[in-house]
């Protein structure tokens, strides 16, 4: 038993697969369905590394700000859960900036300061950007997950392509989380509306994950804002349209498609260094 | 008279025992902290860090001393830094978070906290290492100090070799366990010029 728990692809894929699927069918008549994607991420970690938070470094400021995004957005999505506009994703994604500053504030203040200045304005821009457009998608629970299905892939893989396998199996976690998500609403037949919980783990995750291999590893600086393609893609897709198997299957086929944009970045700089 | 010579010897008394505290300064191209760690079960694997920097000091009679050394992460080699055909080689792994972190934790220290003595010589020293922001103390025992001078410039050096071991899941360090051993065993040869 313990050889398969220490088995990576249990770790990152199997564990939290399983683990995101109870949850989620376990609350898919509540709002809070999409802590299956938080439950999953936490899976790896307990699996893995485990969970610690002393002393708070980059890498567990990232893994906190993750698990308690769902949190955060389940407020935000009680005291207002009409909210339909813009003004919630940008909100969020001035957050997810924010957040993602604090997160590498330790790193960004050893830098020399020209550099920490446009490392840290390129580590708030993405992460800003990749939430904000996730978060458009809030209502479209098939969109959503298709999109943390793409960035988990998107952000893991070239997490792995800059030699961090930590972030690597973020990443797939928060994939197989995701891929969890579209099961669940392939079998249900309906759409579980991510809302800003869902919506701000999936962008938020990612957008650490990928800050975190620029900073802490050697992910290309131009991988990082590409990572933004994979929503902004889904965004263009028509959705909402067709049975909800039929949807699941183009909006994944569109956000994995969409991933291979930073995935070539993250490799072409592999054949450069 | 007799008093004042009396109270002259009693003043000069400390200064005596600090003359007689030896202050070396560590030479970094002939300092080299190296470690082992198990790979897969199978074997054990060498890596070093190329820059560390530091002091040592010790007082024969007083039977006391301090260590000091600072080590650069970034330093770090396995002998493996030329990726080829891979995305990255093993070397730019460990230099990432799963392993040292060196773009936030850019040096590993080491201070002495008690050193120990066989006869005139140090035989050991207990310290705090702090490593990935986590202070843990670690022993380690000389397998060898010797002293003698330098050969071009007459000045009086010492040197040796200490060892030690402690687990890196102490300092946070947890990524690939158990397939990369938990259990690392360091080798620091060292030699410093008196100052």
């Amino acid at each position: 038993m313990q050889d398969l728990l220490d088995n990576p692809a249990v770790q990152a894929g199997g564990g939290p697969l399983l683990v995101a699927l109870i949850v989620a069918l376990l609350l898919a008549r509540t709002p809070a369905a999409w802590l299956a994607i938080a439950a999953g991420y936490a899976t790896m970690l307990a699996l893995s590394t485990g969970l610690s938070f002393s002393p708070l470094t980059a890498s567990r400021k990232v893994a906190l700000l993750v698990l308690l995004a769902p949190v955060a957005g389940l407020i935000i999505d009680r005291a207002d859960p009409r909210a339909t506009g813009r003004a919630i994703p940008v909100a969020l994604g001035v957050a997810g900036g924010l957040a993602a500053l604090w997160a590498m504030a330790s790193v960004l203040s050893q830098r020399e300061s020209a550099e920490a200045i446009t490392r840290g304005a390129l580590v708030f821009v993405s992460a800003a950007g990749i939430v904000a457009l996730v978060a458009r998608l809030r209502s479209d629970g098939v969109a959503s997950a298709a999109a943390g299905l793409g960035l988990g892939l998107a952000s893991g893989v070239a997490a792995l392509l800059s030699a961090s396998v930590g972030y690597f199996m973020s990443g797939v976690a928060v994939a197989a989380a995701s891929g969890a998500m579209l099961l669940v609403q392939m079998v249900l037949g309906r759409s579980l509306p991510a809302g800003s919980a869902g919506s701000l783990t999936v962008g938020l995750a990612a957008a650490l994950f990928a800050s975190a291999s620029l900073m802490l590893a050697q992910l290309p600086w131009y991988a990082l804002p590409l990572m933004a393609v994979v929503p902004a893609v889904l965004l263009l897709v028509p959705r909402g349209r067709g049975p909800v198997w039929r949807q699941a299957l183009t909006l994944g086929v569109a956000a994995v498609a969409a991933a291979a944009i930073p995935l070539l970045a993250a490799w072409a700089a592999t054949l450069s260094t | 008279m007799k008093k004042q010579l009396f109270a002259l010897a009693i003043a000069a008394l400390p200064l005596g025992a600090i003359a007689q505290s030896e202050s070396y300064t560590l030479d970094t191209y002939h300092t080299y902290p190296n470690f082992m760690v198990e790979h897969w079960g199978l074997s054990m694997m060498h890596g070093q860090f190329g820059k560390a920097t530091g002091k040592f000091s010790f007082d024969k009679a007083a039977k006391s001393g301090a260590v000091e050394m600072s080590i650069e992460t970034a330093s770090l080699s396995t002998g493996d830094n030329d990726k080829g055909s891979r995305p990255r080689s093993r070397d730019e792994h460990l230099r990432s978070a799963d392993f040292f972190n060196v773009a936030e934790f850019p040096r590993i220290t080491f201070k002495s906290t008690k050193v120990s003595f066989a006869g005139d010589m140090p035989s050991g020293v207990d310290g705090n290492l702090t490593m990935l922001g986590v202070t843990k103390p670690v022993s380690l025992t000389f397998e060898r100090f010797k002293c003698g001078s330098n050969p071009f410039n007459k000045k009086a050096r010492c040197g040796g070799n200490a060892v030690g071991k402690f687990k890196r899941s102490d300092f946070g360090m947890k990524t690939a366990l158990p397939a990369v051993g938990d259990e690392i065993a360091l080798n620091i040869e060292f030699e410093g010029d008196k100052d």
